[in-house]
Order: structure tokens, then C-alpha cells, then sequence
């Protein structure tokens, strides 16, 4: 039966205030454009009230939402002209789990901070070079701190690629904050590699 | 297991993925081998701040942009509760007022009449810690360090959870003031999210009449800031309040191993 509007609302905020600042953190992350994060937070918002009444109690809203957040993201960076991103041959047989060593990362490993807290843009670019699947696993995992199977709910892939695309998604990361490090002069024990 | 095999898998370890054989079997290895668990804490100590700057530590720049209000009213919404509005403020208007408590407390001026409550003062403080704005005077990751550190420093005892206990990682501590009232803090991560003990003594209660109003009624009471959980309880002659971005069963653990071993100073 559906809930009278005041109640469903005064509920649907109760489950939202939790979560929005994860969920404003997520968006802005996965948007192309970040100024666009209010309206499209809206819009999910708009989207997953109408649909309240479908959610059941005591499942995880969290994930329910966070749901509709990613196809809202996913809708507007395409509409942006983002190149979708299709699962390939390659990706669905990525490794598994991450493959550290192929970098010389011992520099970077021994004093992140020096790096990291120059860093910021870059891991904000960094991360808009993804493909949109792997940026949005590595943000469900990092911001929304979900379990793989809830990403690969929220995503409606298997958890095999979940974790192939956010093991691939990592390694790209830290390439990129190492290649940043060495331009910039970071890593101070001369990592020449 | 092998170091190899061992370190193929710590991705897993990290998100507390795969069974429990898996963890079993890890966990076993590491127990035996000092330069895989040297290994996994670099890897799980980068990750963490790569996860920080991703979430945390983007919520400043973020929030001018989210009127959760406005959200929520576009969205044909309408918000609850009104009376808590206050919520929704951006959080630049956030960072601003934290600044300026800290600034004021920093200088010691006077709030006004109405106290500003010890939840809302720790999480702001908490966020900036973890956002890396506020940086704490003395970094370490050694409990016995940060121990000898905050050793009278205040006029009450601080010390660090046993890690055991607690699986509180400490990283640093230090100083300031909340609400005019002198405070210790120690700062670390559980499960690699970043987590703040502020440590009063039991006598600043006078200044937050919610909070002692609340502990008259219950010996340990939690609250939310946000998405800041925080669990606030007296331990000894302290005030302690244990604030992070974890579950508040978490934070209420590292809260109770506090108190496990006795304040001798």
C-alpha cells in the first residue's frame, strides 16, 4: 500500500540524511562536469522518491540509492558525449587482483604523504580517465565503501568484473600518482624506474 | 601460502573480501613473515589516503555546490524536519564556522550564551583532521610515541587505546581547545577510515549541558554529525569522545578499550 506523501517523504529523508554527503562526494566524482552534481543529485532524488514505494524495508537503501545516483551519472556523462564504456574481451579477462609489483612503487609506499598531499588534482584527473565502469567501481569501493557483491548489484555486472575492473582501476591510479611524482620531483630516494 | 601467493591476494585482505579460509590463511602468514606485513601495511596505508583524498577530503571543495535542501525540495521532496535544517547548511559555511571555533578556541573568546555542542565541535574538527586541513601537532604511529608526547600536556590523563583491543591504528595526536575547554586528540584509522578520540577533562561537562544531561541518563551515548558517527562516554576523570567515518559499534569498541588499562600518571 502506498504511504501517505507526508510520511513517505519524512521517511525517505530520514534514510537520505545519512548518505547525502557520500552521495554528493560519489556524483562530483563521477561526473565529467562537476557542477552539474546538485542537478543531478535532484534528479536521481526526484527519480528514486517516485519509485519509494517499490524499496523494501530493511534492505540496504544505501546501495538502493546509491543505485540510482550511478545511472543518473551514467545518463549525463553520456549525454555529455562520454564515450560509454562497454565491457571488452580484455577487461572481462582482467587479472583479479592487483599486480603491485609491476611498479616500482617503493618510493611512493614509503612516504605516500609526500606525494599524495600534492596530489589531489591529479587523483581527481586521474580518476576522470577511467572508463566510466572502472571509475564508478573504485568509487563505489572508496567513497560509498561497499562490498563487491553490493557494487555488483548497484552496477548489474558480475562480481568477477567488479573485481577485475577495480584491481585495474587501482593499478592505473597509483601509474598515474607515480608518473606525477617523478615529474614533480617526489620521490626523494631518485626512483629513475 | 607463499609471500607471492600471499601478496597476489592482498586487495582482498584489504576490502575484507573473500572467505574466511582465505583471511585464515593470510592472516597466518603474516603472523610469520615481517616483510609481507610490512608489504600489506604500505599497500593498505596508500590505498587509504588515496581513498581519503576521493572521499574526504573532497567534501570542502563539494559542498558549495549540494544545497541538500534545495536538492530536495527540486526533487519534489519535502524535508521532514525542518527544525534540523542546519543540516543541510554547505559545507563551506562548515569549514568557515569550524575555522572560526577553531580560532576562537585557539584565542579563547567567548561563544555567547548558548554552548555549542561537544558532537558538533569534535566532528568539525574530525572532518578537518581527516580532510587534512588540520594537521595534528605530532605524527607517529607508535602508541608508546604519541603516549610520551601528550604526557602532561593537559592537566588529565591521555593515553592511546591498545591497538589489540581496539584495532585503532594511531597516527598522531594534539591540542586544542573546544568551547574555551582544553582537549587532547589522537588520531588514527580503523579499518583504514580515519577515526579522532578527543580526550576533555571530566570537569569541561559543565560547559556542554547536552552531553551531561545525556550522560546522567545513559554512561555512553552516540550521535551522528553528518556521516560522523560519534560515541561519548567518561572514562576515569575524561571525558572521551570517539568520532570517525566507521559504524558506531566500531567506535563504541575502541571507546570501551580505553578505559581497559589504568590511568597511572
Amino acid at each position: 500500500m502506498a504511504l501517505p506523501d507526508r510520511e513517505k517523504a519524512e521517511r525517505f529523508v530520514a534514510y537520505l540524511e545519512p548518505i547525502q554527503h557520500q552521495l554528493a562526494v560519489y556524483c562530483s566524482r563521477a561526473l565529467n562536469r562537476a557542477d552539474e552534481t546538485a542537478d543531478v543529485l535532484q534528479s536521481a532524488v526526484a527519480t528514486a522518491f517516485r519509485d519509494f514505494d517499490k524499496y523494501s524495508e530493511g534492505t540496504n537503501f544505501r546501495a538502493w540509492m546509491f543505485r540510482y545516483v550511478t545511472l543518473e551519472t551514467l545518463n549525463r556523462n553520456r549525454a555529455a558525449m562520454r564515450l560509454p564504456s562497454e565491457l571488452d574481451e580484455q577487461q572481462l579477462s582482467a587479472p583479479r587482483t592487483l599486480d603491485i609489483t609491476s611498479f616500482r612503487l617503493e618510493t611512493l609506499l614509503d612516504d605516500p604523504d609526500a606525494v599524495l598531499d600534492h596530489c589531489d588534482e591529479v587523483v581527481a584527473e586521474s580518476i576522470s580517465q577511467l572508463t566510466d565502469q572502472e571509475c564508478r567501481i573504485l568509487l563505489l569501493r572508496a567513497v560509498g565503501d561497499f562490498k563487491y557483491r553490493e557494487i555488483a548489484e548497484i552496477m548489474d555486472i558480475p562480481i568477477g568484473t567488479v573485481m577485475g575492473l577495480l584491481s585495474r582501476a587501482r593499478t592505473q591510479l597509483r601509474s598515474k600518482l607515480l608518473d606525477y611524482a617523478r615529474q614533480h620531483g617526489l620521490l626523494s630516494k631518485g626512483d629513475s624506474a | 601460502m607463499n609471500c607471492q601467493e600471499t601478496r597476489r591476494y592482498w586487495d582482498l585482505f584489504y576490502d575484507s573480501e573473500g572467505d574466511a579460509e582465505l583471511h585464515f590463511q593470510l592472516n597466518e602468514h603474516l603472523d610469520n613473515c615481517v616483510e609481507c606485513a610490512e608489504w600489506f601495511d604500505k599497500q593498505s596505508r596508500l590505498e587509504s589516503l588515496i581513498e581519503q583524498r576521493l572521499g574526504v577530503a573532497a567534501s570542502v571543495e563539494l559542498a558549495p555546490q549540494v544545497n541538500w535542501s534545495s536538492v530536495l525540495t527540486g526533487a519534489g521532496v519535502t524535508p521532514a524536519a525542518k527544525s534540523r535544517s542546519w543540516l543541510f547548511f554547505s559545507s563551506s559555511i562548515l569549514a568557515l564556522a569550524a575555522s572560526l571555533l577553531l580560532i576562537v578556541g585557539m584565542y579563547g573568546l567567548p561563544f555567547g550564551d548558548e554552548s555549542p555542542s561537544l558532537s558538533y565541535l569534535s566532528a568539525e574538527v574530525h572532518q578537518h583532521v581527516s580532510a587534512g586541513s588540520l594537521r595534528p601537532e605530532f605524527e607517529s604511529r607508535s602508541d608508546i610515541e604519541v603516549d610520551q608526547y601528550l604526557l602532561n600536556k593537559v592537566s588529565f590523563p591521555v593515553r592511546c587505546p591498545p591497538r589489540k583491543d581496539s584495532g585503532f591504528a594511531v597516527a598522531g595526536a594534539g591540542l586544542c581547545e573546544l568551547s574555551q575547554q582544553p582537549a587532547a586528540y589522537v588520531v588514527g584509522t580503523v579499518d583504514q577510515r580515519p577515526v579522532s578520540i578527543f580526550v576533555l577533562s571530566k570537569d569541561s561537562l559543565d560547559a556542554f549541558p547536552k552531553q551531561r544531561a545525556e550522560l546522567q541518563r545513559m554512561q555512553l551515548t552516540t550521535c551522528r554529525e553528518g556521516d560522523t558517527e560519534m560515541v561519548l562516554s567518561i572514562v576515569d576523570r575524561n571525558l572521551v569522545l570517539v568520532a570517525g567515518n566507521v559504524d558506531s559499534a566500531k567506535l563504541t569498541r575502541v571507546l570501551k578499550s580505553y578505559g581497559t588499562y589504568p590511568h597511572t600518571l
